[in-house]
């Protein structure tokens, strides 16, 4: 794991303009395949012998409810394995962390031919397992709680066609290390406590959403505000500068039948970074919508 | 209705969050804080103690460098009463009618003492420095060079052999110069200004130690000239640190312009002996070259062993192959060889594949709970090592002993030429037997840190470890049961990680304890207890 904050990785929902309406829920299984072989240290884009690829593989439930047809809740819970091609060093596999999230659908407007809407979420994530923050690239991630502020615009024309955008501010705890100093690439620091930059990301897209289909292009980039580079053939640290722009392309698909039986699948690649992999991104899921009030 | 408190709800849950994470606080809280230093002794016999190398320096020695020196390297101190010192004081007090923030901040830092802060800077000039150098698109790695420090990769490569010979000299030159600078301020006897001034103030604890020359001086002088030596990239933080560190002492009111010029002197002319032993004390040959390391394989081919080889890709030479025959500080190298530890199993041999077979299980059922010991312990690149993470530890009690300067200097001493010595036999032991490490003998076994770029027999932290532990068990013996605790750990990490037989951290942590008996035995015949 060289990269997203684990939020962005797997929510799509968190992102986009869509709501669940009242009394529904969506869920179901996402699997994704993530795998990087050059890196940017620092600047410098290179290849490193004593890894190869590092290849990310995550299992993910992922929920939404809608509590109103205005406000939903959504949740997460990955689970992580990480393994190295060359070297010796061990992957680590195990529960990421949770995370949930209320989106609020709290301004909208229709027109003749077109609605627009926009959205705020509170997003909150925080470790379910105390796997290492001092393992990167293998590490399966930060070990903070991290509490996200989305604001997300989206506008529809009636054919289908919309274009979204999304920001988001994350502040994330400190972390917690298991020796008591070290190099965070800019300073010597005594204490087994990192000070953790928080970030910024931007997520646009544009697509197509009607009926069982919808189908978008992508653009995502993620901002550490703050940390030190990787130095020269040094190893990653976990308040490096992390930053990224990745694009990529996403289908989600309604069955005929059975009725609410969703896939979903998107590919991403990572175009420019720093302290990042360049990645590639496969994700593909499975999901079912139920419907609790009968009425609707 | 029942839709509006929702929405109120919501949004009082963000406005809510909003407020705890505006008002958390990120600043992380560092260990090891030092508060003013207040000796409980002045230990004034201290220019009488033992020195550690006494063909590189001695009382004598100095006294006759000083002394004899064209010019001198300092005169005799004027007059308390004389217009010269006057004026000096006059200086101080003006200076201390405005001292800044930054002024009083920096006043505070040093008054922690001299020898702890020096301690901390040089355990975080190795982390900085502890890079190995990245490979060349042939394949090849490129050796930092001494003289031309600033270019990639850096001088030095801060690795454990490097760290613990360079904190030994450090700790060792600080040590000789303090008792230096003691023989000369008990000859002399002048008082600091704020005892000649009723009008300067004393910024930092108040003690009957005399001034000339300025202790602070001394060990600024002697600490930067070593540090250049041995870390030139960094001459821009190590000058100003070690200025700040004389400013800190004058606008204190501790010590006079004409105390901090002679100490400086005295520092620095300490230090060229220590340099002049470093220059020609075998590190320049340590690394060896290619006919070296393809002999070491080839000798253990010839032995019917698996030789050695690097697990890196590209294939890297190994780590100061020859660092076995720099020179120790309290073993000769008659000593060293002789306490060589007996070989260990054949790498034929069932008992090897037993210790294989052992590293694989622990390989491969590496709990959070030994994880976090591989951690705490690993100290590799990036971290100021193993010998590092031993002056930590000791910190923290130097620092609850209220040593003066002096005292703290040879606690350090003692302790950081035992972590050298350590470093020169386990070197030599590695390189003798250059037996291979566990995942090269079965390339299933991942580990838990980076398998160090030398060969397995002994273990270097368990060597470095059982040495330390040894040492400070002398100094401070109510703590030998966390010491000797911290030391089996850290010899025990190294199993877990997957990086080491076992047979490798029980012998390395016998020979470390055998190593840092010799320092004990010199240290309790020194004069100093």
């Amino acid at each position: 794991m060289l990269g997203l904050i684990p939020t962005l990785s797997f929510a799509q929902n968190l992102t986009d303009g869509l709501m669940m309406p009242k009394k529904s829920l969506c869920t179901g299984f996402m699997y994704m395949h993530d795998r990087w072989t050059d890196y940017w240290e620092g600047d410098l884009k290179r290849d490193n012998g004593n890894i190869g690829h590092v290849t990310t593989q995550s299992l993910t439930w992922v929920g939404t409810y809608g509590i109103t047809n205005k406000v939903n809740v959504i949740a997460m819970v990955p689970y992580v394995k990480t393994k190295a091609s060359q070297g010796t060093l061990s992957g680590m596999e195990g529960l990421q962390d949770i995370s949930l999230g209320v989106k609020y659908n709290f301004f909208g407007k229709k027109f003749e031919k077109s609605a627009f809407n926009t959205f705020a979420v509170l997003n909150f994530s925080t470790p379910l397992s105390d796997y290492t923050p001092d393992f990167f690239p293998l590490g399966l991630g930060t070990h903070t709680t991290n509490l996200s502020y989305r604001l997300t615009a989206y506008y529809k024309i009636q054919q289908g066609w919309f274009v979204n955008a999304s920001g988001a501010y994350t502040w994330r705890s400190n972390a917690t290390l298991d020796r008591p100093s070290y190099f965070d690439g800019n300073e010597f620091v005594m204490s087994d406590e990192v000070k953790m930059p928080n970030v910024f990301d931007v997520f646009v897209s544009m697509g197509y959403q009607k009926g069982p289909l919808q189908a978008e292009l992508n653009y995502i980039q993620q901002n550490t505000l703050g940390g030190g580079d990787i130095r020269r053939q040094d190893m990653p640290f976990v308040s490096n500068r992390m930053n990224m722009i990745k694009t990529g392309a996403l289908v989600m698909y309604y069955l005929p039948a059975p009725r609410g039986m969703a896939v979903r699948g998107s590919a991403h690649y990572t175009v420019a970074g720093r302290n990042a992999g360049q990645s590639t991104t496969l994700m593909a899921g499975v999901l079912y919508t139920i419907k609790f009030d009968k009425n609707q | 209705m029942k839709n509006k408190n929702i929405y109120i709800s919501t949004f009082l849950a963000f406005a809510f969050v909003l407020g705890i994470v505006t008002s958390c606080d990120k600043e992380v809280e560092l260990s090891e804080t030092l508060t003013p230093l207040q000796p409980s002794n002045l230990d004034e016999d201290a220019a009488n103690w033992m020195p550690i190398d006494a063909n590189a320096m001695t009382i004598e020695k100095i006294v006759n460098i000083v002394e004899n020196s064209t010019p001198k390297v300092f005169n005799p101190p004027a007059d308390i009463t004389s217009d010269a010192y006057k004026a000096e004081l006059a200086t101080i007090k003006d200076t201390q009618s405005k001292l800044t923030k930054e002024q009083k901040d920096i006043i505070e830092y040093w008054s922690g003492g001299g020898v702890l802060r020096w301690n901390q800077i040089l355990r975080g000039l190795v982390a900085r420095y502890n890079l190995p150098p990245a490979p060349k698109a042939d394949g090849s790695y490129p050796a930092p060079d001494a003289e031309n420090p600033f270019a990639d990769p850096n001088f030095p490569f801060a690795n454990p052999p490097y760290a613990a010979r360079a904190y030994s000299y450090v700790s060792v030159a600080q040590y000789e110069a303090l008792k230096a600078a003691w023989h000369y301020m008990y000859q002399y006897n002048r008082p600091s200004p704020y005892k000649n001034d009723s009008g300067i103030q004393s910024l930092m604890p108040e003690t009957s130690l005399p001034s000339y020359p300025s202790s602070d001086a001394a060990l600024s002088g002697v600490t930067a000239e070593m540090l250049k030596l041995l870390f030139p990239a960094a001459v821009e933080e190590i000058t100003l640190k070690a200025a700040e560190q004389r400013n800190a002492a004058l606008w204190s009111g501790k010590a006079s312009t004409s105390d901090i010029t002679a100490g400086l002197a005295l520092g620095k002319s300490v230090a060229a002996l220590f340099v002049t032993r470093a220059r020609g004390d075998g590190m320049g040959a340590a690394g060896g070259n290619k006919a070296l390391w393809q002999s070491l394989a080839d000798g253990a081919t010839a032995k019917g062993e698996v030789p050695w080889i690097s697990l890196e890709t590209p294939k890297r030479p190994p780590m100061l192959p020859v660092f076995g025959k720099v020179k120790a500080w309290a073993m000769t190298a008659d000593q060293i060889a002789a306490g060589r530890p007996a070989p260990p199993p054949l790498t034929s041999s069932a008992e090897m594949q037993k210790e294989v077979d052992e590293v694989k299980w622990y390989a491969d059922n590496l709990t959070r709970e030994r994880l976090a010991i591989v951690h705490k312990w690993a100290d590799g690149a990036g971290t100021y090592t193993p010998p590092g993470h031993w002056n930590d530890i000791a910190a923290e009690y130097i620092r609850d002993a209220n040593y003066s300067e002096v005292r703290a200097a040879r606690a350090f001493a003692l302790l950081n030429i035992a972590l050298h010595d350590a470093a020169v036999c386990c070197w030599d032991t590695k390189f003798y037997y250059f037996n291979p490490r566990p995942s090269q003998m079965n390339t299933s076994i991942k580990t838990g840190t980076g398998v160090p770029n030398f060969p397995a027999f002994t273990s270097g932290h368990s060597t470095f470890s059982g040495a330390a532990a040894t040492v400070l068990s002398y100094l401070f013996p109510s703590n030998t049961d966390y010491f000797q605790g911290e030391a089996n750990e850290a010899s025990a990490s190294r199993l877990y990680a997957g990086i080491h037989y076992r047979a490798d951290t029980e012998v390395g942590l016998q020979q470390g304890k055998s190593v840092g008996g010799f320092t004990v035995a010199f240290a309790q015949a020194d004069g100093a207890d």
